[in-house]
């Protein structure tokens, strides 16, 4: 496939990203040295358990579903959450593919791509709508979780749509332009948005794994065994 | 005992001054207040929520009280949340409704005073099952802290922690009636048969446990100690009890209250150090095994000796053969094990009640949900001390009674005293017909001598 575009959607693709991008990363470096700066509650308590394992097992936890009940009692939906973050990263990831290795964009490639944006937008118009109608959803929602959800639905469909074209040997579609459009606000508005919780994620994990994993309440397998008090 | 009473606790009396509501030097108090909580998990835990309510199965206030949606664990912690954001979060500067950012009013405060000692109890049911990793226990316990400082903090709790700082123990129980209280729980050990030469040493230098009590046990349930005496006796374990500082409680741990934790903490250190004892040994009780356990080496900066439970402990004996048990003193009794949050979840002891229990007897049932899973009774995080929470704090406990309803047991074994207390109140509002008892309890009439 090849990405023959007009030079203004071609310096939109690139140049245009490229200066989102490294404006993203700025406030990404400031919001993680920001919590980096933040004192780590001490440990100082004989350990039952290997901090280091327990942080890794729980930044894998998303990769267990079966080691937390609210994912082993919702595997629908935690099925849900994989494909639609799958979603997000192969969307992302033709944001980079087409203006950089169109190549890569073969029609099997696009389809894949395609499935996964469908079953996305799908899948977000089911969140959307949970939202609405669960109380308990909705309650603690704030615009911030409707406009992000919001977004990122039609963002799938705008993929979706621009990337029928491209299949098509459409590469320059008002699709397209949308689809890009969209890519950079993106990447300006992201920073300052609950979307931005994958920057958190490690974080809150990492958090977790070191104090439950320590008093040996996670990774028991990697339970140190010096916890042995002599009689 | 000939030593001379002496006055334990702080030298100068003190009565933390309580507010009942937030007056607006409060509030900026509270502003000053907060840069201080916010250490990396705290932070972490305030930015962290995305809102995609996994927690709301997770909490027995959300489970027990359905209608009431303000019980969601991410409803309760946004009450703070909302704060923090309006202080932190960049987009709220601009659009503060956008992001669900609120600036400290006193209706905002009061919610939070409502929902974090009201509504929760710390438990970290909802950490566990937060695949954010928000760390609710810590966040709720900084959210305390801040309110505590102004002075806006439970009476009750407070007193609990003042008596405290003021006795040495939160039960004020003085150093003299202590000492005779194990005396003659001492003479009642030694009137069992073959107990005759069972002892319950008192300030015994160089004995290698420092035996720690919960304050409820010498003043309501001297059982409790016989039998937890009976079986390191029988099993030939060099303890000590402290006629000092010999409560494990903690309440600080509830009140958010840093400097009064770390002070507890050190009489305690000091007192197992002027002993020379190897071992802390924590007595049956949840926060006070956590405390101990896993808070007061960070409060005090490190200890130099080991501090366990006397559930390891139990347990221990009992791979070892160094008592030996009847279960059949047991027969006709179906028992159940209700695990306390700070023990099993926050402690990491969920195996060796089991241990015990399994040696003890021979019908035992396990709750749906037990271990690190196990629900909060809903007598946590200092509920039992916050009287006008009550109504709340039994009908949050509904999922455990339940669950303990479903096992057909007729005893409900435990191992702290906050859920004993709880336990027996929920099985005596929901009709449950199960007794409840402790660990010691259980292994002291299947002990053969």
């Amino acid at each position: 496939m090849e990405n023959n575009v007009s030079h203004a959607l071609l310096f939109l693709e690139e140049e245009v990203q490229y200066i989102c991008l490294t404006f993203m990363a700025i406030m990404y470096a400031i919001k993680i040295v920001t919590l980096l700066k933040k004192p780590v509650p001490p440990e100082k308590a004989e350990l039952k358990g290997d901090r280091v394992a327990g942080a890794f097992e729980s930044l894998l936890n998303i990769l267990r579903p079966w080691s937390m009940e609210s994912t082993r009692n919702n595997m629908y939906f935690y099925a849900e959450f994989m494909i639609f973050h799958i979603a997000v990263a192969l969307t992302i990831g033709a944001t980079f593919l087409i203006p950089l290795t169109p190549q890569i964009m073969t029609p099997p490639v696009t389809v894949i791509f395609m499935v996964f944006m469908a079953l996305a937008f799908l899948i977000g118009l089911r969140r959307i709508h949970r939202r609405l109608t669960v109380p308990e959803i909705r309650i603690i929602s704030s615009p911030d979780d409707y406009f992000a959800i919001i977004l990122m639905t039609v963002f799938f469909a705008t993929g979706f749509i621009a990337l029928y074209f491209w299949l098509n040997k459409m590469p320059e579609t008002a699709w397209m332009w949308v689809f890009f459009l969209m890519t950079t606000f993106f990447l300006l508005y992201v920073p300052f948005s609950k979307i931005s919780h994958y920057i958190l994620y490690p974080f809150g994990r990492v958090n977790f794994g070191r104090t439950f994993g320590g008093r040996g309440v996670t990774n028991k397998k990697a339970k140190d065994t010096n916890w042995n008090p002599t009689l | 005992m000939s030593e001379k009473a002496i006055k334990l606790g702080a030298e100068k009396e003190r009565q933390w001054p309580t507010k009942t509501e937030f007056t607006p030097e409060m509030l900026a108090e509270m502003e000053k207040l907060l840069p201080s909580k916010l250490n990396r998990v705290v932070a972490a835990s305030l930015a962290g929520c995305i809102h995609c309510g996994m927690c709301s199965d997770a909490c027995h206030y959300s489970v027990s009280i359905p209608e009431d949606k303000t019980l969601v664990p991410a409803y309760k912690a946004d009450r703070f949340r909302k704060w923090y954001k309006s202080r932190y979060d960049w987009l709220a500067k601009v659009f503060p409704s956008f992001v669900g950012a609120q600036p400290l009013t006193k209706e905002l405060a009061e919610e939070m005073y409502d929902k974090l000692f009201g509504g929760c109890t710390m438990c970290r049911r909802c950490t566990l099952n937060c695949p954010m990793g928000v760390d609710y226990g810590m966040m709720v316990r900084a959210a305390r802290s801040i309110m505590q400082q102004v002075g806006r903090v439970p009476q009750h709790l407070q007193d609990t922690v003042d008596t405290h700082y003021n006795a040495g123990n939160n039960m004020a129980v003085p150093q003299d009636e202590m000492i005779e209280t194990i005396e003659w729980i001492e003479e009642e050990l030694q009137d069992e048969d073959g107990c005759e030469n069972f002892k319950i040493p008192v300030d015994k230098k160089g004995a290698k446990y420092f035996l720690t009590l919960n304050p409820r046990e010498p003043k309501y349930y001297p059982l409790t100690i016989q039998a937890t005496a009976k079986v390191l006796n029988a099993a030939g374990i060099d303890f000590t009890i402290s006629s000092r500082y010999w409560d494990l409680t903690n309440y600080a741990l509830f009140n958010g209250n840093d400097p009064d934790a770390k002070l507890f903490s050190m009489w305690q250190v000091e007192d197992v150090k002027r002993l020379g004892c190897e071992y802390l040994l924590a007595g049956e009780c949840g926060h006070g095994y956590r405390a101990l356990r896993w808070e007061l080496p960070n409060w005090v900066g490190g200890v130099p000796f080991k501090i366990t439970s006397v559930l390891e402990l139990f347990a221990k004996l009992i791979r070892e053969n160094r008592i030996k048990l009847d279960k059949s003193v047991w027969d006709g009794h179906r028992f159940t094990y209700h695990d306390s949050c700070n023990i099993a979840r926050s402690g990491g002891i969920w195996e060796e009640p089991r241990t015990i229990i399994r040696a003890a007897a021979n019908d035992f049932v396990e709750m749906e949900h037990h271990g690190p899973e196990s629900f909060c009774c809903g007598g946590g995080g200092g509920a039992l001390a916050m009287p006008e929470f009550t109504p709340r704090r039994i009908a949050a406990g509904k999922i455990k009674a339940d669950e303990i309803r479903a096992t057909g047991a007729n005893v409900c074994l435990q191992s702290c005293h906050n859920c004993t207390d709880q336990l027996k109140e929920i099985i005596e509002h929901y009709h449950i017909d199960a007794k409840v008892m402790n660990l010691a309890e259980l292994l002291a009439p299947a002990l053969i001598l």
